[in-house]
């Protein structure tokens, strides 16, 4: 048969945390529409998007769940822990605060998933150099400190 | 005859020039003499063995029958005569020969034409029955894949041959139109069978794929997504897959369900989820949660599913088998959640409760849109219920608070049931505020919260304090109504009820200003005076004859004032400084000073009216309207 007979082999469920506005939904949209929306509209509760990708040859569905970062959605967002093969935690490295939050972000993705889960941190809108407020080094010995992935990113470029 | 006397002129020329020839090359090294030679040569002639010089001496002995000078002299005319003449007759005959021949080639070349052009006809005839064939019949091939006689699954080819018997019973419509009416007829009709039993072998394919699809990760393969576009084209055989389909998705979603509730996930991780059941909040945000990303996959599954359907309606096919898919799990939720509500949590926590129902109900109705869901009605009906109970519990917590109205407590404070009320109201204004419902359902809910709480609460209020003294009553009920309107000023959607009690509060605030002013005018010595200021007419005679009011009883009177006005913070009533609020304390000092001022400048106004008869009354009243203002709007 010409076409293989499955799309994928296997879902992975991800969920994408930090505060508010540091660009969780322009990540995700980034991530699966593969370009940048620049006036992505408020996240309102817990949007989701998918895609599949292909790793060693193995094709694997991803499906990311995205969630409000206001204080007032953070039991909803809760419940989205359950399952997550892991969990994607985001700060805006121009703002601190989103940076100083981690721990509490942290605190929850290490309470409501299993100890197998990855946690990646990604510092989001590198792009945005001139107004960094957040160190690559800080945030990586951070990151190491707590064993989480690292990486900047910027969903604009 | 003809060809013996050919032969016998051959014979005799080649016999000739042999003859001739070999004398030529029989010449050897003996003698150049020709004669000698000649006579040499037929000396050497073995005639009984030259088969050839026999026949020709035969042949010659036939004419040459008398040996005589004249006959031998003749012998070469005859010969040549003779010679002619066979070659004449030859001519002739094959003249004739050639006669017959160029007739019977003719008829030949007649002959050949018709066939060859017969010929041609028939190979027109091949290919337009080959080109028929192949336009409006299938091969071997694609029969036995459409009729599923050769056993195995469902390919690529299949749908091509599918393709093609579409195409044909499309294309033989033409022939209708034609004389060809009859095989038109026909290949319709075979075309037409051949495509129901495609359809169902397909159908009957498609539906064993849909049974099989029981995992949770559903994955949709590409064949079964163009089953499905070809059994668009047969809606009833579509609709009982997408019927099988949701029947395999709804038992899975059912079982994943039941799982996650009382499993949890492969190994135990993540934990059962009514393994938080004792938390109602977590336990019923988890069941919604875990819900609405199932809720979400299934559609994503149909997506995949029906991606390449075109007919109308696919969105609604996509929603309405959602709906079914996610029937099933409505049960166990029910069940469940009533369990959480009618256990009566408390009035917040089923506040928060309804309110994370509102916001999944919304959710999940971005996903199944507002179809008629049995998931949505049942969220929904659960909302709604756990709405009333929640309206109950606060209508409850009222009505206890009308029971046993307790007296103010001695500061003039608020009551405890007030106390006790208003934290509920916080909180429950809080977990509102926070709560994740769009604003305008959140604003309609305030409404209602607000009058099942604050009305009652007021009534309260006024009764416990109906048995008090004016003033009292006034500082009781401006510190509850100013304890329910700091409660109220943190949150949205209060600004009217704001507004409300601020009249409230102004009204009560009326009465202690004017009960302070006149509370300081009396202790202060002005009471007596002003009064009968206010109400002394000209034709009444001057002030300084009425009894009481000589210049003796003012100048007593100013001691007093002055007394207050070295100390105006000892004459306040005593409720003043049981009120809560130092501004609204202040607004009291202030307007009711200002009171009292007013009432000194018409007592000093009355005095320094010669019409009077004040001696000297400058003396008696020493201090300006101005000065006392100021002196008093220092503090
Ligand atoms: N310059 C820059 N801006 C970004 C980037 N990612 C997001 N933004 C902007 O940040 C704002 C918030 O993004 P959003 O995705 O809504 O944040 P969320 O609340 O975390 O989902 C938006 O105005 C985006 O345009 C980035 O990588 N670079
Ligand atoms: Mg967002």
């Amino acid at each position: 048969m010409a076409t293989a007979p499955y799309n994928y082999s296997y879902i992975f469920k991800y969920i994408i945390i930090g505060d508010m506005g540091v660009g969780k939904s322009c990540l995700l949209h980034q991530f699966t529409e593969k370009k940048f929306m620049a006036d992505c509209p408020h996240t309102i509760g817990v949007e989701f998007g998918t895609r599949i990708i292909e790793v060693s040859g193995q094709k694997i569905k991803l499906q990311i769940w995205d969630t409000a970062g206001q204080e007032r959605f953070r039991a909803v967002t809760r419940s989205y822990y359950r399952g997550a093969a892991g969990a994607l935690m985001v700060y805006d490295i121009t703002r601190r605060s989103t940076y100083n939050h981690l721990s509490s972000w942290l605190t929850d993705a290490r309470n409501l998933t299993n100890p197998n889960t990855v946690i990646i941190l990604i510092g989001n809108k590198a792009d945005l150099e001139a107004q960094r407020d957040v160190t690559y080094e800080e945030a990586k010995q951070f990151a190491e400190e707590n064993g989480l992935l690292f990486l900047e990113a910027s969903a604009k470029t | 005859m003809a060809e013996g006397s050919r032969e016998v002129v051959a014979l005799s020329q080649s016999g000739a020039i042999n003859s001739l020839s070999n004398g030529g090359g029989g010449t050897s090294a003996q003698t150049n003499n020709p004669l000698s030679r000649k006579l040499h040569k037929i000396l050497e002639t073995r005639l009984d063995n030259d088969k050839e010089m026999l026949e020709a001496l035969k042949a010659l002995s036939a004419f040459f029958v008398e040996n005589s000078l004249r006959t031998r002299r003749n012998l070469r005319g005859d010969i040549e005569r003779r010679s002619l003449a066979i070659n004449q007759e030859f001519v002739s005959i094959f003249k004739e020969v050639k006669e017959a021949a160029k007739e019977q080639t003719q008829d030949l070349i007649v002959k050949t034409t018709k066939l060859q052009t017969e010929s041609q006809r028939l190979e027109i005839r091949a290919q337009v029955a080959d080109a028929f064939l192949s336009k409006f019949q299938l091969t071997a091939d694609e029969m036995s894949l459409l009729r599923g006689t050769r056993e195995g699954p469902i390919t690529e080819d299949f749908f091509k041959a599918l393709g093609r018997v579409k195409q044909i019973h499309n294309d033989v419509k033409v022939l209708l139109r034609t004389n060809q009416q009859t095989a038109g007829l026909e290949i319709m009709e075979q075309m037409a069978l051949l495509q129901e039993t495609a359809y169902e072998r397909l159908y009957r394919w498609a539906q064993s794929e849909c049974r099989a699809l029981t995992q949770e990760s559903c994955d949709i393969s590409p064949v079964l997504t163009e089953a499905m576009e070809a059994l668009q084209d047969r809606p009833v055989l579509y609709k009982y897959t997408l019927d099988e389909f949701g029947t395999a998705r709804r038992s899975t979603v059912v079982r994943g369900f039941i799982d996650a509730l009382t499993r949890g996930g492969p190994g135990g991780t993540p934990r059962p989820i009514e393994m938080h059941s004792h938390d109602p909040l977590r336990y019923v945000g988890d069941m919604l949660a875990w819900l609405h990303q199932a809720t979400a996959s299934e559609k994503e599954h149909l997506e995949a599913l029906l991606k390449l359907v075109t007919a109308q309606g696919v969105e609604e096919n996509i929603q309405e088998v959602v709906g079914h898919i996610t029937e099933g799990v409505c049960r166990p939720l029910k069940v469940r959640i009533e369990q959480v509500i009618v256990a009566e949590p408390g009035a917040v926590l089923l506040y928060k409760i309804s309110n994370l129902l509102k916001f999944y109900h919304h959710t999940i109705s971005g996903i199944v849109g507002n179809s008629a869901s049995t998931l949505l009605t049942t969220v929904e009906e659960m909302h709604l219920l756990s709405k009333k109970i929640f309206f109950n519990s606060l209508s409850l917590h009222a009505s206890k608070l009308m029971d046993k109205v307790e007296l103010p407590p001695p500061d003039l404070g608020p009551s405890s049931a007030l106390n006790q009320t208003l934290t509920l109201l916080r909180e429950v204004l809080a977990s509102h505020d926070s709560s994740v419902v769009p604003l305008d359902a959140r604003q309609a809910d305030f409404v209602q919260v607000l009058s099942c709480v604050l009305d009652p609460l007021l009534q309260m209020c006024t009764v416990s304090a109906s048995n008090l003294s004016t003033m009292d009553m006034a500082t009781f009920m401006v510190n509850s109504l100013y304890m329910m309107k700091t409660t109220l000023a943190l949150f949205e959607f209060t600004d009217r009820r704001l507004e409300m009690l601020q009249f409230q509060i102004e009204a009560h605030l009326d009465t202690l200003i004017n009960d302070q002013a006149s509370y300081v005018l009396t202790r202060a010595g002005l009471s007596y005076i002003y009064n009968i200021v206010q109400q002394h007419k000209p034709e009444q005679g001057p002030l300084a004859k009425v009894p009481n009011l000589d210049s003796v009883a003012l100048k007593t009177a100013m001691v007093q004032f002055d007394r207050y006005l070295a100390a105006p913070d000892n004459l306040l009533m005593p409720q003043l400084n049981f009120l809560l609020s130092a501004t609204v304390k202040e607004q009291i000092l202030k307007q009711s000073t200002d009171l009292v001022c007013r009432a000194y400048s018409e007592v000093h106004a009355a005095v320094m009216d010669p019409a009077n008869e004040y001696k000297d009354p400058e003396n008696i009243l020493h201090r300006s309207p101005q000065q006392v203002q100021a002196l008093l709007l220092m503090i």
